[in-house]
């Protein structure tokens, strides 16, 4: 468990790290909890990383209509720290991995990684987030919902750095982000993203986004879709469980089967929207 | 002044707690390091190595194939012969694979470098061509003969033994009730925290290894016997061991081949495992017991008649080989049933091979006879203390021989199945547990009865040295490695010779240091380390009185001796401890010392547990709560013997719901670390332990019995019991999962 | 900083308060470093994957799993061992309390428990027994149940609040 040769580069700023990036074979490094676990593997043997885990220009959260979250801000400080219309990202970064971890990874890492059990993806698909990306041909910006290409593939580039996450607020709504684990600090067997707007007695908007059911996150449209304008009845909620899962063909790993995750899959959204039912 | 029966506080944390301490891997001495080239089949014929550019590369010393490193590996590993009899068995020879690998993940070569990152780069461009051959993953499969794994056995059955006692095939034709049952432990990993490693060093004559192990003195000889170097010239050291459980008592191909490497290099080798080498090194488990048991309406529990099966991996590991010889005459266990037929099998699988994991073998037999309890209450809708209570062995018949001829020294069982209930609040938890489940919680509470053997022989040795100062040194034979008994022993020692523990050390672990010792395993080091200590402590202090009474110029039998100090009894004349171990250095015959070598034989410590179990809307279980009560004969340090409750209890919590190796198709371990389940925090339980007080004693000086692996033999039963009683299931196999749960 | 792969570079860290330069190769992993070129051998290696939390210390006063960060990523930065954390022979409260509540048994997994433990207690003084428990599970023990651990953490809070 010893990372093979590699060479290393640690750039000033930004602008820096993407002139090494164009003329050089690299890989991003911010936290590398993701990353130097494949390293130890030898799953990956970049010629270089690229460290841009201490560039100030990138870990920053700002609040806003639209709040911006820098990509190497640790998950550790998003966890301690509450925006407005935003709490569904401090509770999500509480529960990624162990304090050790969220001391030193990052929320761009994760990102980067993009492993389909990961708790970003589903929250940032939910939030409708947006990727801001540059490279040396200019900054570029991807929707969540197109920034996760499968298992381990996003829309970076090897030339691209993820600079920051662009979360819309959504200011009224119950937000939770639930995971189903089989020990403490393990991936999620099943997570769940779910803000949901509630007007005298009506569902005015509902977003839901699972992780760890597929190779990337799984939005249900027509789940959502189905539980719009209803007064959330156990029928409707039962209706849009049904639809949560329609289509889903979950992996089955040591965590739990196919079978077993879709069942988990329609118990975390009945049990999440009962309790924000509740919560009224 | 006494220790014993206190909860003194360990007496050597502080290297521990301020980094200080010092393993396998800590020890500083010039040395390359080995890493491994490993088979990535199950079964295959090892064609040819490319070795060329590993040897190439700065810092490469050397990479050795199987057919070189075998030209010094003599012997194979074999079977722990103190407690096996190899006569009844099928043993393939296990040396470093050379020819065939024989299951996925075993090293077919060995890379010597300057550092372990080199060795790591080395051994990526060794190119080993493995032709596959058919391979037999699964023990069902394996049973059939259609794929062997040793062609030359001729058969995958490595032992088949049948454990007859009455006549268990009349005892069911004539009981009220008779039920099929099918009881099963799947493939666990005993994960101690500190990875194996050894450190080999040859210098031309004699072997110097340093090794993580809790058997330094059994290595030795196995070193030897397979080396063919005589035990003289070997010593093993065991440094500071970071857990066992077990599998710490089990010897590699790896090692040898570290040893083989020195020798051959004339230089200083040394392995650590990395986690995932330690997983394949040393997986543990997997037997299914399947049969019928006979009982009568009132639920006393006839007979027993079935089918049991081990599997063992690709090899006999040292220890493997007692559990199918073990686990049939513990089924009985504190049960009065005598009719019984049980065939053992043991099975060789092209898989990673089987070690003993704490408890080996008793909770095996535990959870299948406990199960079958439990089975029997269900069947007659009894209660599961009643149905206990009605088939216990009475007091008035110990001690008890039990039906496979294993006497049972001491105990009451009733009373304390009685005793255990009230002081667990068995039942109001029972009643608790109801109540929450008409609020519509799934919560449950579990419980079951144990039988252990423990206190194993056959022999432990100890020295106690009175030192020119009157400082003592205890050296003994067994090899504590967290456990704390060393503590436990100084308390023993200082009240012995009735001086302060602070003046007593505690040493072992040393071939050559201590002369003679078996080891830390099967619960047994207070109970007969302890033994042999007290007996040289008390020579020891009897050489003083001679001493003491030679200075005063009296009879030995004038002198007594209290508190520290040496007192003429008729002349009133005092001579302090001190003084005579002064004294003891400057006459004839200088110095003080008494060795012995004690035998030792079985010992039977008993206990009912409870757990509290709760599951949620996912299936997921957690055990909130574990109680135990015990007797484990006299209790010399309170605190450590809890300790064994909880870390038993925690591994139990982990077998019963969490942990399970799964080895896929390919035959390749499909866990890693992060997905196999060892309980954290958060999983684990809240403790209550007591111990009996009116305890039923050993026969050995210490009067204890052993402590070591009672939660983790009784643990998954009372767990999956709880589970049972959380959902109205039932479940006849470890881990339940989530799964399983909302099946 | 610009190093070619197979090449090493000088880094510069505090380590318990002393400072360091030394030559590495940009893919030492810092538990490496620590053991190996300072010699500080009482941080251990568990696990491999930052699962285990043996390799625990503190990177600038934040625990981080050693095992799963590059001595490279140090560079610059301050890091305190479980040899730093006591002073000549005094034990830490956390240390001690570990000693008092046989929070330990093996002892190797002890270190990184004991870095943890002085982490939560730095960033939070009192706490409920669940949210230690909820503080450590990136830290494994095997031996102790973890019972007599939380014992030992929720007995330095009070010794540290007092």
């Amino acid at each position: 468990m010893y990372p093979a040769q590699v060479g290393y580069y640690r750039p000033d700023s930004v602008e820096e790290a993407l002139d090494f990036l164009d003329s050089n074979e690299g890989k991003v490094l911010a936290g590398g909890q993701s990353l130097i676990p494949m390293l130890k593997l030898r799953i990956l043997k970049p010629k270089y990383l690229v460290d841009i885990g201490d560039l100030k220009e990138l870990s920053f959260i700002r609040e806003g209509e639209v709040a911006s979250i820098g990509a190497t801000t640790r998950h550790s400080e998003l966890a301690s720290r509450k925006v407005p219309g935003l709490e569904i990202v401090q509770e999500t970064a509480s529960k990624v991995g162990d304090i050790q971890v969220r001391n030193m990874g990052t929320v761009g890492g994760s990102l980067g990684n993009a492993d389909p059990s990961a708790d970003y993806p589903a929250l940032f698909t939910a939030l409708d987030a947006t990727m801001v990306i540059r490279s040396k041909k200019g900054t570029r910006e991807v929707k969540a919902g197109d920034f996760f290409k499968g298992a381990f593939t996003t829309a970076l580039e090897p030339s691209d750095i993820l600079e920051q996450i662009k979360v819309p607020t959504y200011k009224g709504y119950r937000q939770a982000y639930r995971k189903v684990v089989r020990r403490a600090g393990d991936f999620a067997l099943v997570g769940l993203a779910l803000l949901l707007k509630m007007e005298a007695g009506e569902v005015k908007d509902v977003r839901i986004s699972f992780t760890g059911v597929g190779e990337r996150p799984h939005r249900p449209l027509e789940a959502e879709n189905a539980l719009k304008d209803t007064k959330l009845t156990d029928g409707d909620v039962s209706r849009a469980m049904e639809l949560a899962v329609k289509g889903v063909n979950p992996p089955s790993d040591s965590r739990g089967s196919s079978s077993y995750r879709r069942e988990v899959m329609k118990r975390l959204l009945k049990n999440t929207l009962e309790e924000m039912r509740g919560a009224s | 002044m006494s220790y014993a029966g206190k909860s003194v506080k360990r007496l050597y944390d502080d290297k521990f707690v301020t980094g200080r301490s010092t393993y396998v891997d800590d020890i500083k001495v010039n040395s390359l390091y080995a890493t491994f080239v490993r088979s990535n089949v199950a079964h295959g014929v090892i064609k040819r190595m490319h070795k060329e550019d590993a040897l190439k590369m700065r810092g490469v010393v050397a990479v050795f194939t199987g057919e070189e490193l075998n030209q010094l590996i003599k012997g194979g590993i074999g079977p722990w012969t103190t407690y096996i009899d190899p006569r009844p068995w099928k043993i393939p020879l296990w040396r470093f694979a050379q020819g065939e690998t024989k299951y996925n993940g075993e090293p077919v070569a060995m890379v010597v470098a300057q550092d372990k990152y080199t060795a790591r780069d080395a051994a990526e461009t060794v190119n080993v061509d493995i032709e596959p051959l058919e391979a037999v993953i699964d023990m069902e499969e394996a049973k059939k003969d259609k794929v062997l794994v040793h062609k030359e056995l001729g058969t995958n059955l490595g032992y088949v033994g049948d454990f007859n006692a009455g006549d268990a095939e009349k005892a069911l034709s004539n009981a009220d009730r008779r039920v099929e049952v099918e009881i099963a432990n799947n493939r666990l990993i005993p994960s101690p925290m500190e990875p194996r490693g050894i450190v080999s060093q040859y210098d031309g004559a004699n072997l110097t290894i340093w090794y993580s192990t809790q058997i330094p003195h059994f290595a030795r000889a196995e070193f030897s016997r397979i080396f063919n170097i005589p035990e003289s010239r070997i010593r093993v050291i065991m440094p500071d061991v970071g857990g066992g459980f077990g599998s710490k008592a089990h010897i590699l191909p790896e090692e040898l081949a570290v040893i083989a490497a020195s020798i051959r290099l004339g230089k200083t080798v040394r392995w650590t495992a990395t986690r995932t080498e330690e997983m394949i090194a040393t997986n543990s488990r997997h037997n299914v017991f399947r049969g019928e048991i006979g009982f009568k309406n009132d639920g006393t529990l006839v007979a027993i008649k079935g089918t049991l099966d081990v599997e063992l991996g690709a090899y006999l590991t040292y220890t493997e080989g007692l559990q199918p010889t073990i686990i049939p005459p513990m089924i009985p266990g504190p049960y009065r049933v005598r009719d019984l037929a049980i065939r053992s099998r043991a099975i060789y699988t092209n898989t990673i091979p089987i070690t003993m994991y704490r408890g080996a073998s008793r909770p095996e037999a535990t959870f299948i006879i406990e199960r079958i309890m439990s089975t029997v209450a269900d069947e007659l809708k009894m209660d599961d203390v009643e149905v206990r209570m009605r088939n216990l062995v009475r007091e008035d018949q110990m001690p008890y021989t039990n039906p496979f001829g294993l006497k049972y020294d001491t105990g009451d069982y009733p009373t304390l199945l009685k005793e255990g209930v009230k002081v667990l609040e068995y039942n109001k938890l029972k009643e608790w547990a109801e109540s929450e489940r008409k609020k519509g919680k799934k919560v449950g509470v579990g419980l079951a009865y144990y039988l252990e053997i423990c206190g194993f022989g056959p022999y432990e040795y100890s020295e106690t040295r009175v030192n020119e100062d009157g400082s003592v040194i205890v050296a003994i034979g067994g090899t504590p490695h967290g456990q704390g008994t060393e503590t436990a022993i100084a308390q023993l020692v200082a009240d012995e010779l009735q001086i302060p523990i602070e003046r007593i050390k505690v040493t072992w672990g040393d071939s050559e240091a201590i002369p003679a010792g078996t080891g830390t395993y099967g619960s047994r080091t207070l109970a007969i380390a302890g033994s042999a200590a007290m007996a040289s402590s008390r020579q020891a202090l009897e050489k003083m009185k001679r001493v003491a009474a030679r200075s005063m110029k009296a009879d030995v039998e004038e002198i007594e001796y209290r508190n520290g100090e040496f007192v003429h009894k008729k002349e009133g004349k005092k001579m302090s401890w001190d003084a005579v171990a002064r004294e003891a250095y400057s006459g004839k015959e200088p110095g003080v010392s008494a060795s012995v070598t004690l035998e030792g034989d079985v010992t039977f410590p008993y206990g009912v547990h409870v757990a509290v179990v709760e599951v949620d809307d996912y299936g997921i279980a957690r055990v909130k709560e574990y109680r135990a009560y015990d007797d484990i004969g006299r209790v010399i340090n309170p605190a450590l013997a809890e300790g064994q409750v909880h870390g038993g209890g925690t591994q139990a919590v982990g077998q019963a719901l969490y942990e399970l190796a799964i080895i896929n198709e390919n035959g390749q371990l499909a866990v890693t670390y992060a997905d196999y389940f060892v309980p954290t925090a958060v999983e684990a339980p809240r403790f209550k332990s007591y111990f009996a007080e009116k305890y039923h004693p050993s026969a050995y000086l210490t009067k204890s019995k052993g402590v070591g692996e009672a939660s983790l033999i009784v643990g998954p039963a009372a767990i999956v019991r709880a589970i049972e009683d959380a959902t109205g299931k039932r479940f006849n196999k470890t881990p339940v999962t989530p799964e399983d749960i909302l099946k | 900083m610009q190093v070619e792969p197979g090449q090493r570079v000088r880094i510069r860290v505090k380590v318990n308060g002393v400072y360091y330069e030394d030559e590495v190769e940009p893919r030492k992993l810092l538990v490496d470093f620590l053991r190996e070129n300072l010699n500080l051998t009482g941080t251990k290696i568990g696990c491999d994957t930052s699962t285990c939390g043996a390799c625990t210390v503190l990177l600038n006063g934040k625990s981080v799993k050693s095992c799963t960060v590059l001595a490279v990523q140090a560079d610059g930065k301050e890091i305190t061992t479980i040899e730093g954390l006591s002073s000549d022979s005094k034990l830490s409260p956390v240390q001690q309390a570990f000693k008092d509540n046989f929070a330990l048994q093996c002892g190797f997994c002890t270190a990184g428990m004991i870095v943890q433990a002085h982490y939560i207690l730095s960033e939070k003084r009192e706490m409920t027994e669940e949210e230690v428990r909820d503080m450590i599970h990136g830290n494994i023990c095997r031996c102790t149940g973890y019972q007599n651990i939380v014992n030992a953490i929720l007995d330095a809070s009070r010794r540290m609040r007092a």
